[in-house]
């Protein structure tokens, strides 16, 4: 404590709070980059609308719960089944003309799905005060003094859980494995005979799922804002990249470091109002490090 | 475990992902730029009656009249009315032009301007000077308007202010950057970000606390804002911190968490954001268990119901807003007619401060050029607005004035809300911002040298 006080940094006492709610925002960033990275191995594609589809199933959830009195599980399902329906039906739709293009141009093409959807939640809710609230952020508990909520330790435990899920399904499931093959050479896997449109398609649409509870999650973690909840997309697409965009695992505790790093910073007043760039410095450092030795190969030009 | 441990497929994930990231970024900067006009007869006639404005706090349940009262849709030439306000993602002023043109479609029902139609030429704009420096210039030469009243923008007044004062136009606005407040062609029906800050920390210093955090967001012009609350706190003996949040927030609870953290036991923070964005730390703050550990202050954007019903009833009482403006419910005759003409104009508008402002702007406006005689024109109009003097109407504390001046802050004296079951509530009756604040101290000797107040 002394030594922090020495360097001018906050308590640790000061620093406490901030974990529990770098690790709820890490865990809803790692469940956004496992998302993310499991479709660009089994499609190619980096879904950047990722954040948009799951603001609009956040904004049809809150629709739902305040304007049409169903119960608020059904508003959760909607939106998480919303989520898929849109993605898998982008990933039908234009999967296959652009299949044969590069990363880019397929990354770029679903900034154009991101577009629409945040001009039609623009549109249609305009930019007013909204809450979506979850009967899990009203409770909690207190672990040495620091007060949890249930939203907050399902974002982290949704996180843990699905990089485990996805795990387990890719190497014991035939899907799973179709879709390994996949991230391995796309043209000897259909040669193959692997239903390579189907695997698609069941990645493009769990990983709209996925979308859908992050949309969720977030929207009540984070406040229910169109522009906020499509951008926080870029600090899951840190975690993946920390990750190479080839590891759940990796991506799962990059996605923690990030949001824990991120919120560690805030008490620090002299950094605090620099932080957002946090997640991409770390991703910075961690390609840096990663491509060490590919540069002592090739020498720096 | 790694999904792809040996593809040999090359994928350039570092390029990509920078360069998606920053089309991304760039993407917050976008947004449309749409012209709205209103030159339509809007409708039927009000439907109350035709008892006149005027007097503050009355406890009268009759609305005053628009324009004329007289329940026939107005004809002719229509009179050019215009306004630039700032519409981009996560600044959106809309309200305000909206309520000013719900008035003009009711005075247009309701015999308009001397029998003349109100058009009302609202332009947006994203915070580019070169872009509101034009929209400007299309207002006066193209679409020649005769004044300028609803303009709400982040920096407006800093690009065109001379502008307006060459062209001999006497603005009527809500205002945001300095130049609102400290030029001669400029009144804002509003006192701004930084007095309506001073007003919030004066509130919570009444109520004992012994510290302020003063955060707001970072964008420009928060030196200017921060330096208000840093005055009035160091006049009443209390140790401040001021903080900064980017926004969009999106790390509400932390945001809250490090607010209150600076504020300290028995402290107060004081929270100058747009309702969605103070919407966020608010209830970042409710989530850890923070409302009840400050007292909690905010500027006049979270005089709104829809933030008030957002937050609910866990907030009853514990978080104390600076009106600028009278509460929405408010039973006075000027606040009864704006609730029926939002109502009845502009329903997809919620009650709030940003519509009340456009309303009285509007108001006043109207009741300045129904005054002309003969021709409206630039010089006309603009001299009736400078006369306007002594307007009463229960919106305000006092009366609004506007006069010839270096500077206008006609709205100086404000009160404080709560909210209490999803609706914004009176808690503290109208009390002065301090003249700590050396502007107001100039203008409270104006004011008395011209008897304006």
């Amino acid at each position: 404590v002394s030594a922090l006080a020495f360097l001018g940094l906050p308590t640790w006492e000061n620093f406490k709070p901030f974990i529990v709610t770098g690790l709820a925002l890490g865990g809803v960033y790692a469940v956004s980059g496992v998302g993310m990275v499991v479709l660009y191995q089994t499609t190619g594609v980096l879904n950047l609308a990722f954040g948009a589809v799951g603001a609009l199933g956040a904004f049809i959830a809150w629709e739902m719960i305040n304007n049409t009195g169903l119960p608020t599980w059904v508003a959760i399902l909607t939106c998480i089944g919303f989520g898929g329906v849109v993605t898998l039906t982008y990933g039908v739709i234009f999967g296959p003309p652009l299949a044969a293009r590069d990363p880019l141009t397929k990354a770029v093409a679903t900034l154009g799905l991101a577009l629409i959807l945040l001009g039609a939640m623009s549109w249609i809710w305009s930019d007013k005060a909204r809450s979506l609230d979850l009967s899990t952020s009203n409770s909690g508990f207190e672990v040495n003094g620091l007060l949890v909520n249930w939203t907050q330790v399902i974002a982290m435990g949704f996180a843990v859980g699905l990089t485990i899920v996805t795990v387990i399904y890719l190497r014991y499931t035939r899907t799973g494995t179709a879709m390994r093959a996949l991230a391995d050479d796309r043209e000897i896997t259909a040669t193959l005979g692997v239903p390579v449109r189907r695997v698609e398609a069941s990645a493009w649409f769990v990983s709209g799922c996925v979308s859908g509870g992050a949309g969720l999650l977030l929207g009540n973690l984070v406040g229910l804002d169109a522009a906020t909840l499509t951008f926080l997309v870029i600090s899951s697409l840190a975690a993946a990249l920390i990750a190479r965009l080839n590891s759940v695992v990796v991506t799962l505790i990059a996605g923690l470091a990030v949001g824990l790093v991120n919120a560690m910073l805030a008490p620090i007043l002299s950094v605090s109002e620099y932080r957002d760039m946090s997640p991409f410095i770390m991703a910075t450092i961690a390609l840096l490090w990663l491509s060490r030795k590919d540069i002592r190969v090739t020498g720096v030009r | 475990m790694h999904v792809n441990p040996l593809s040999g497929r090359k994928r350039p994930a570092t390029a990509l992902c920078a360069i998606c990231a920053a089309v991304l970024l760039s993407l917050s900067a976008c947004g449309s730029s749409k012209k709205d006009t209103s030159s339509d007869s809007g409708g039927s006639a009000k439907s109350s009656d035709t008892s006149s404005g005027g007097g503050s706090s009355s406890s009268s349940t009759t609305a005053s009249k628009c324009g004329l009262g007289n329940n026939k849709p107005a004809s002719g030439t229509p009179v050019k009315l215009g306004a630039i306000v700032t519409k981009q993602p996560g600044t959106d002023f809309t309200d305000i032009t909206g309520g000013a043109k719900a008035y003009f479609d009711c005075v247009n029902a309701n015999g308009g301007i001397n029998g003349r139609p109100v058009s009302y030429l609202v332009e947006t704009e994203q915070t580019d000077p070169g872009q509101i420096a034009s929209l400007a210039k299309k207002l006066a030469e193209t679409e020649k308007v005769v004044a300028i009243v609803g303009n709400i923008s982040l920096i407006e007044c800093s690009v065109d202010h001379k502008y307006w004062e060459a062209k001999g136009y006497m603005e009527i606005d809500a205002g945001i950057a300095p130049e609102c407040w400290s030029t001669p062609n400029s009144a804002p029906v509003n006192m701004g970000p930084r007095y309506s800050s001073d007003g919030a920390v004066q509130t919570l210093i009444r109520k004992g606390v012994k510290k302020i955090a003063f955060i707001q967001s970072n964008v420009p012009g928060t030196g200017y804002i921060k330096a208000g609350p840093e005055i009035v706190a160091k006049a009443a003996g209390v140790p401040i911190t001021t903080l900064t949040a980017n926004v969009p927030v999106q790390d509400a609870n932390s945001v809250a968490i490090k607010a209150v953290q600076a504020a300290g036991p028995g402290g107060g923070v004081v929270l100058n954001f747009t309702p969605p964005e103070a919407l966020k730390i608010l209830q970042g703050a409710q989530r850890q268990g923070l409302q009840n550990q400050v007292k909690w202050g905010c500027s006049t954007p979270c005089n709104t119901d829809f933030l008030a019903k957002a937050l609910g009833s866990a907030w009853n009482g514990k978080l104390f807003v600076n009106a600028e403006l009278a509460v929405t419910d408010d039973p006075g005759p000027d606040s009864t007619l704006y609730r029926n003409i939002i109502s009845k104009y502009a329903p997809k508008i919620p009650l709030g401060s940003f519509s009340q402002m456009g309303f009285i702007q509007a108001r006043i406006v109207t009741d300045a050029l129904m005054k002309v005689k003969g021709p409206i024109t630039v010089k006309t109009a603009n001299d009736a607005i400078a006369a306007v003097k002594n307007f009463k109407t229960d919106i305000l504390c006092k009366p609004f004035y506007y006069g010839q001046a270096p500077l206008h802050i006609p709205n100086n004296t404000d009160l404080t809300t709560t909210p209490k079951d999803g609706k914004m509530v009176k808690d503290e009756d109208c009390f002065a911002i301090s003249d700590a604040e050396p502007d107001i101290a100039k203008v409270r000797d104006i004011e008395k040298q011209q008897g304006a107040s």
